[in-house]
């Protein structure tokens, strides 16, 4: 399977702020992710992620992140407008 | 005309520099690209005079859009009236105040037209012969009309529970309209699938940092309609932020480039109460901006939950002194309401939302009475009337007979002096 490339940023919440998402993703699915960017505060957590692997893995990441509580927009954050 | 004034891409986290290609977020730390100049350069040819001999469209700025060669695409946009708002101005309490009015821009009636044209005359200078966006209205009207006028095909993304009046405006240029059923979020994502997949060229994607450089025409010709001054307050609208930054960067590129004294201004935002990120982040004295998942207001053109410059715009009205504000659904309808009854502006929600917060802006003392003011209203009434329509009298019948309507005018003028 082809390995890709996908960029997101993930919102975090301030429950989330505390708990170490990232690693417990890591440990679930089969992706290399690097993180480019982040801040945080109290209230909210944004960090931008570059993951790689094979699509569908990336699919399932980004779908159990969500599942937790975690915001994932791709860093086109909108590509809706008004 | 010389192409030298539009240098590279800038990355506006880290400063990297990146070619003039179809891109629009660093590689490094994914923050988002802008057009870079030779300000130097520009400052030696341009000048007020040269400007003021040039046709009277956004283009007479030139130097400062981010295009290679001549324009190719809306040659006619811009240079909309900045009208002199005397009643609004009594109404609200103000000395002076003036309303840009980009609700007859040309050709779709909207403040994107701007934002249109540069994004595909850079389109095609970059080669693309298929253009894109996704939009809830005033953008897609923007780039069907655009492209069907200078031969691009495009593509048009909307939510598949769009208002019909919305959809019809994008159809009738011979667009290719797909409705996606699905969040926003949801929507959202499938967009930049597509955007990434296609080699298209995405107004608000890879084309963003072109794109967006387009509303800084709106500042500058404030400028030049004030008779080279920069107002002391101007208050914008905010969807995604983008506007509300560009016109700050027009007013400090007036002055980088000599068209204009360096002198105090502010720049305040407005959001709708059911979609505010920005003016909550501004309120709350943070610059990290909490996604609002569920937009709800009338305002759909301002409903933008994950606003991509959010950040950028906090900044821009801290550093400037200004403020951010948002406002209920009723008080946007009777913002537009007070704009039609004093100026004869008939603005869409958007427009009902900059004259709301301003009002509220100048009632809490953020603005002062006494200095300048400019209202950025961006987008006409027409295009969504179906908000308005509720909050507004049916007309009065009558029978085709003099005697009724005498009687109808009578009851009216009673009370008032007679005027027969
Ligand atoms: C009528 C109108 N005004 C203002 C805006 C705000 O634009 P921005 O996304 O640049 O903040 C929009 C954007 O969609 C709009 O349609
Ligand atoms: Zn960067």
């Amino acid at each position: 399977m082809a390995q890709e490339k996908q960029r997101f940023w993930l919102n975090f919440d301030s429950k989330g702020v505390t708990r170490p998402i990232i690693w417990e993703m890591s440990k679930k699915y089969d992706v290399v992710f690097n993180i480019r960017n982040s801040s945080v505060t109290e209230e909210v957590g944004i960090i931008g992620l570059e993951f790689e692997g094979e699509r569908e893995t990336i699919k399932a990441a980004v779908k159990w992140l969500e599942s937790v509580g975690v915001r994932v927009e791709p860093v086109e954050i909108n590509t809706i407008e008004g | 005309m010389a192409t030298e004034f539009f240098s590279h891409l800038k990355c506006r986290e880290c400063g990297r520099l990146y070619p003039k290609k179809a891109i629009h977020v660093c590689e490094f730390d994914f923050g988002p690209l802008e057009a870079d100049y030779d300000y130097n350069l520009i400052r030696s040819q341009i000048s007020r005079a040269r400007i003021e001999s040039r046709p009277q469209s956004m283009w007479r700025y030139r130097e400062l859009l981010p295009i290679d060669g001549d324009p190719t695409v809306g040659l006619q946009v811009g240079f909309t009236p900045l009208v002199k708002a005397r009643q609004l101005a009594q109404a609200l309490g103000v000395k002076e105040l003036y309303v840009k009015n980009d609700t007859v821009n040309y050709p779709t009636l909207s403040f994107k037209d701007r934002v249109v044209s540069v994004a595909l005359s850079r389109a095609r200078e970059l080669g693309f012969k298929i253009v894109a966006c996704a939009s809830t209205g005033n953008l897609a009207n923007s780039v069907a009309a655009n492209a069907a006028a200078s031969g691009l095909k495009s593509y048009v993304l909307i939510p598949a529970d769009l208002e019909a009046s919305k959809v019809l405006n994008s159809l009738v240029y011979g667009t290719n309209v797909i409705g996606i059923h699905g969040a926003y979020d949801q929507v959202n994502r499938l967009c930049s699938e597509i955007a990434g997949k296609y080699g298209w060229g995405f107004v608000n994607v890879n084309l963003r940092p072109y794109y967006a450089e387009g509303s800084k025409t709106m500042g500058y010709e404030i400028i030049e309609q004030l008779g080279w001054k920069i107002p002391a307050h101007t208050v914008v609208p905010m969807a995604s932020g983008s506007l509300l930054t560009k016109i700050c960067k027009s007013y400090q590129e007036a002055v980088r480039v000599g068209l204009v004294e360096e002198s105090h201004f502010s720049i305040h935002g407005a959001q709708a109460t059911g979609c505010n990120p920005i003016a909550l982040a501004h309120k709350a004295g943070t610059d990290l901006i909490k996604p609002q998942p569920k937009p709800n207001t009338i305002a759909k053109s301002l409903a933008i939950g994950t606003p991509a410059d959010g950040y950028y715009a906090v900044n821009v009205m801290r550093k400037t002194g200004g403020s951010a504000e948002d406002v209920s659904d009723a008080e946007i309808i009777e913002g537009i309401k007070l704009l039609a009854e004093t100026e004869g502006i008939f603005a869409e929600t958007a427009g009902g939302v900059t004259t709301a917060c301003a009002r509220k802006l100048i009632e809490a003392g953020k603005i002062p009475r006494d200095e300048p003011i400019v209202l950025c209203i961006t987008g006409n009434g027409l295009k969504t009337a179906e908000a308005v329509q509720p909050h507004l009298p049916s007309p009065r019948l009558i029978k085709p007979s003099l005697r009724e309507f005498d009687q109808l005018v009578a009851a009216e003028l009673q009370g008032s002096p007679a005027t027969v």
